[in-house]
C-alpha cells in the first residue's frame, strides 16, 4: 500500500492532499488533478483577479445591467441565497465590503459613522437574482465567495479523487478538510482542533474517516483594542463583530456544510447551540474561556489531548 | 435493504450543501470491498411427539467490486434435508415415511452504480430431485437530489418445474411474475421509514404432490404491504428496527407480521440483537380442518367421494394460526475486515394463537429451531 502527501500553497492558505492507495503513480496523478481543480475554482471565484466572474459581477454593480451566469455559478450563488434564508439573513455574500472599513492589519476600530455609510451597500436581499442572471442594484456593492469557496474547493478536489478510484486520504485547504476515506488500515484520520488562544497548539482531537471538518474562529484575523477583542466574523445588521465563541468546529457529510455552519454558528451567537441542534449538526464549541462545548453526537470528538 | 442503514437525514443547510454537484459523489457506490462470508444454517422442526426436518445448510457468499461503477455478487447454498415428511393433518397418528433430499441453489447478481441509481439484473437457480426453480430479477433504486429519499423498484419473474417421487409421471410446471414498489425517506436525523408493494401473480401447479386429497388453484396471486420504521438512539447508540407487514392472497390467506428487533452495541466490537416476531393468518378458503369421512376415514373430509370439491388441501400451512418467534444474534467486527454472527431463533406455531378470529381445530402445535453461524471476511 503506498502513501503519498502533496503540499501546496492556494487560496491563500497552505493546503495538503495525503492519500493512500495501491500504486503512488495513480496517487500523484488523482492529486495532481485535485489541485488543478481547486486552481479553477480560486482563478474562477477570486475577487482578486479581474478576469473572474465575481468581479464581472461587482464591476457591474449599479449599471443595472445583469451578468448571466454559468451553471456552476448559479449553483453557488443558490447555495449563497440557501444559506442567507436559512440563516435569517446572517451569512450574506454581499458583507465582503466591511473589509473597507474594518482593517484588521491596522487594528483599528471604525466610527460608527464609518459603518453607517457602508451598511446601506450590504444584504443579499437587495441582489436581484433569477437563478440564471444577477445584478448588484448598487454601485459600491460587491459579492465574494470568501464564505464557502475553500470548502467548495475542498469538496470539489475530494470528488476527483474518489472517482479516479482512491479511497483513502483527505483534502485539508488551511483547515477546511475533506475526508475521501479512512486510512488504508480501516482506522479514520485524526485532526486536531486549533486552540483559540494558543497558536499552533491543539486542543481537541478529532478523528474522521468520512465527511468534512471545518472551524470558524475568531482567532484568524482580529486585534484587540481597549481590552476588546475585534474579530474578522461581522454581524451584517450591525457591522460590528461577534464576540459570544472562540471558535465553532462542525462535523457534516461535506466540508462546504461543515464551512456553513460553522460560520452561520459564529454569527448566531447565543442561540448557536439551537441552530446547530437544528440543523442535525455535530459540533464542538470553544466558548472565551475555553470551556468546550458539544452538540449532537460527541464521536466525532471523543479525544481530549 | 435500505432500511437496514443507519438513518443519514441531514439538516436544510447539509442538504442543500451535497446537491450542488461535485460536492460529494454522488454516484450511488459500488461496494469498495471485495466481501466472501460462509454460513452454516442449521433448521429443525418439530411437532409433539414428532421430530420432523433437519436441514443442514452451508453457504458461501461472494462480493466482487469491479470497478467503482459495477459489481458481481453471488450465493451458493446446498441444503441436506432429511426427516419424516409433513403429515397431512398433524392430528393424524402414524408413521410417516422418512425423507432424505439435497437442494443445490445458485444466484448471481451484477449491478451498475450511477449517479443517484442504481440498476442490477439477478439469476437464480435451484435444483431439488423433485422441483427446480430458475428466476430472473431486476431492480433499480434512485435517489433524491438530498439522498433523503430513495425509490425502490422491482420486477422479477420466475419458471418452477415440479415432480415427485412418488408419482414418475408429474411433470408439472408453475410461472410467477412480482412488481415491488417502495420508498424510503429519511424522516429525521435519526428516523427512517419504508413503505413496500408487492404484487404477484402466477399460474400453473400448485397442489403439493405429496398429499392426497390436495387440489388447489392454479393461480396464485398474492399483495404484500410492508411498513418499516427504524429509530437511532444516539445516545445509547442502539437502533430499534420495527416492521409491519400485510399479506393477503388469492387462496384466501391475509397474515399479518409484526417484528421488531433492538441492536444494542456492547463494545465497540460486539453488538447483540434480541427479536421477536408475531405471525398471524387466516386459512384459505379450501384449507379443510381434520374430521373425516366416517366411512372412508382419513384424510379424506366428510362427502369427498359423493360430493368432491373443486379444490381441497389439508396443508397445516393453510390453516389459520398464530405464530411467535424469538430470537437473539451476536455480531462480533473483530477487526475492519472479519466479522462473525452467529443467531438463533425458536419458532413456535399454534392455532389458538391466531390475531382477530380462532385458529384452525385440531392441529398440533409446531416447533422450529434456527441456528444460524456466520464468517465473513472483507477483501
Amino acid at each position: 500500500m503506498a502513501s503519498a502527501g502533496f503540499d501546496f500553497q492556494a487560496m491563500s492558505s497552505s493546503c495538503q492532499i495525503r492519500l493512500e492507495g495501491r500504486d503512488e503513480t495513480d496517487l500523484s496523478a488523482a492529486a495532481e488533478r485535485a489541485i488543478k481543480e481547486i486552481r479553477r475554482i480560486e482563478r474562477k471565484y477570486s475577487r482578486y483577479r479581474s478576469d473572474s466572474i465575481v468581479s464581472t459581477i461587482n464591476q457591474a454593480a449599479g449599471s443595472r445591467t445583469s451578468v448571466r451566469v454559468d451553471k456552476e455559478t448559479a449553483g453557488l450563488l443558490g447555495f449563497a441565497s440557501q444559506l442567507h434564508q436559512m440563516s435569517d439573513g446572517l451569512f450574506d455574500v454581499t458583507s465582503g465590503i466591511f473589509r473597507n472599513i474594518w482593517n484588521f492589519k491596522a487594528g483599528k476600530v471604525p466610527s460608527q459613522e464609518q459603518i453607517d455609510a457602508v451598511l446601506p451597500l450590504i444584504g443579499w436581499s437587495k441582489v436581484n437574482w433569477d437563478g440564471e442572471r444577477i445584478s448588484l442594484p448598487l454601485s459600491g456593492m460587491e459579492i465574494d465567495f470568501g464564505g464557502f469557496g475553500k470548502e467548495y474547493a475542498a469538496d470539489r478536489a475530494a470528488t476527483i479523487i474518489q472517482e479516479a478510484g482512491i479511497q483513502h486520504g483527505f483534502v485539508n485547504l488551511g483547515g477546511d478538510l475533506r475526508v475521501i476515506g479512512p486510512r488504508s488500515t480501516g482506522q479514520g484520520w485524526r485532526f486536531g482542533i486549533q486552540h483559540p488562544r494558543d497558536d499552533g497548539q491543539v486542543l481537541v482531537s478529532v478523528e474522521l474517516a468520512a465527511g468534512g471538518l471545518a472551524t470558524s474562529g475568531d482567532y484568524e484575523r482580529y486585534f484587540e483594542a481597549d481590552g476588546r477583542r475585534y474579530c474578522h466574523i461581522l454581524d451584517v445588521r450591525t457591522g460590528w463583530p461577534v464576540n459570544c465563541w472562540a471558535s465553532v468546529s462542525v462535523v457534516a457529510p461535506a466540508c462546504l456544510a461543515a464551512g456553513a455552519l460553522s460560520t452561520i454558528a459564529m454569527l448566531k451567537q447565543k442561540v448557536a447551540r439551537d441552530f446547530l441542534e437544528d440543523q442535525a449538526a455535530s459540533a464542538l464549541l470553544i466558548s472565551p474561556d475555553l470551556a468546550l462545548q458539544y452538540v449532537g453526537s460527541e464521536k466525532p470528538f471523543p479525544l481530549m489531548l | 435493504m435500505a432500511a437496514t442503514k443507519k438513518p443519514t437525514k441531514y439538516g436544510s443547510i447539509a442538504a442543500a450543501a451535497l446537491a450542488l454537484p461535485g460536492v460529494v459523489l454522488h454516484a450511488e457506490n459500488a461496494p469498495e470491498s471485495g466481501e466472501v462470508a460462509l454460513k452454516y444454517l442449521h433448521y429443525n422442526d418439530s411437532q409433539p411427539g414428532l421430530d420432523r426436518i433437519t436441514v443442514s445448510s452451508p453457504s458461501i457468499y461472494l462480493l466482487l467490486p469491479i470497478s467503482p461503477r459495477w459489481s458481481l455478487e453471488g450465493t451458493a447454498v446446498s441444503d441436506a434435508v432429511s426427516g419424516a415428511t409433513p403429515r397431512y393433518h398433524t392430528a393424524i397418528s402414524g408413521a410417516s415415511r422418512h425423507m432424505s433430499d439435497e437442494r443445490h441453489a445458485v444466484d448471481v447478481k451484477v449491478t451498475r452504480y450511477q449517479e443517484r441509481a442504481s440498476f442490477s439484473l439477478g439469476v437464480s437457480r435451484s435444483d431439488e430431485h423433485d422441483y427446480t426453480s430458475n428466476a430472473l430479477s431486476f431492480a433499480v433504486t434512485i435517489a433524491s437530489d438530498d439522498n433523503n429519499r430513495t425509490w425502490n423498484l422491482g420486477v422479477g419473474t420466475s419458471s418452477d418445474s415440479i415432480g415427485s417421487t412418488n408419482d414418475a409421471n408429474l411433470h408439472e410446471s408453475r410461472k410467477t411474475t412480482e412488481v415491488m414498489v417502495g420508498v424510503t425517506q429519511a424522516v429525521t436525523a435519526n428516523d427512517l421509514v419504508q413503505g413496500n408493494v408487492t404484487v404477484s401473480n402466477g399460474s400453473g401447479y400448485y397442489s403439493d404432490p405429496y398429499k392426497e386429497p390436495d387440489v388447489r388453484p392454479n393461480k396464485r396471486g398474492h399483495v404484500i404491504g410492508l411498513l418499516r420504521w427504524n429509530h437511532h438512539f444516539s445516545e445509547l447508540g442502539a437502533s430499534l428496527r420495527t416492521s409491519y407487514r400485510y399479506y393477503h392472497d388469492t387462496f384466501g390467506i391475509s397474515a399479518h407480521t409484526i417484528s421488531t428487533e433492538w441492536v444494542q452495541p456492547i463494545t465497540p466490537r460486539l453488538s447483540v440483537t434480541p427479536s421477536l416476531r408475531l405471525y398471524s393468518q387466516s386459512a384459505a378458503t379450501f384449507y379443510f380442518d381434520p374430521i373425516y369421512d366416517k366411512n372412508v376415514g382419513a384424510p379424506y373430509p366428510p362427502n369427498y367421494f359423493s360430493n368432491p370439491p373443486t379444490y381441497i388441501s389439508p396443508d397445516q400451512r393453510l390453516s389459520a394460526f398464530g405464530a411467535v418467534t424469538g430470537g437473539i444474534k451476536f455480531v462480533l467486527q473483530a477487526d475492519a475486515n472479519w466479522r462473525a454472527d452467529l443467531k438463533v431463533e425458536h419458532y413456535v406455531q399454534q392455532s389458538n394463537w391466531r390475531i382477530g378470529g380462532s385458529g384452525s381445530v385440531g392441529l398440533d402445535n409446531f416447533y422450529a429451531n434456527f441456528i444460524q453461524l456466520g464468517l465473513s471476511r472483507r477483501f
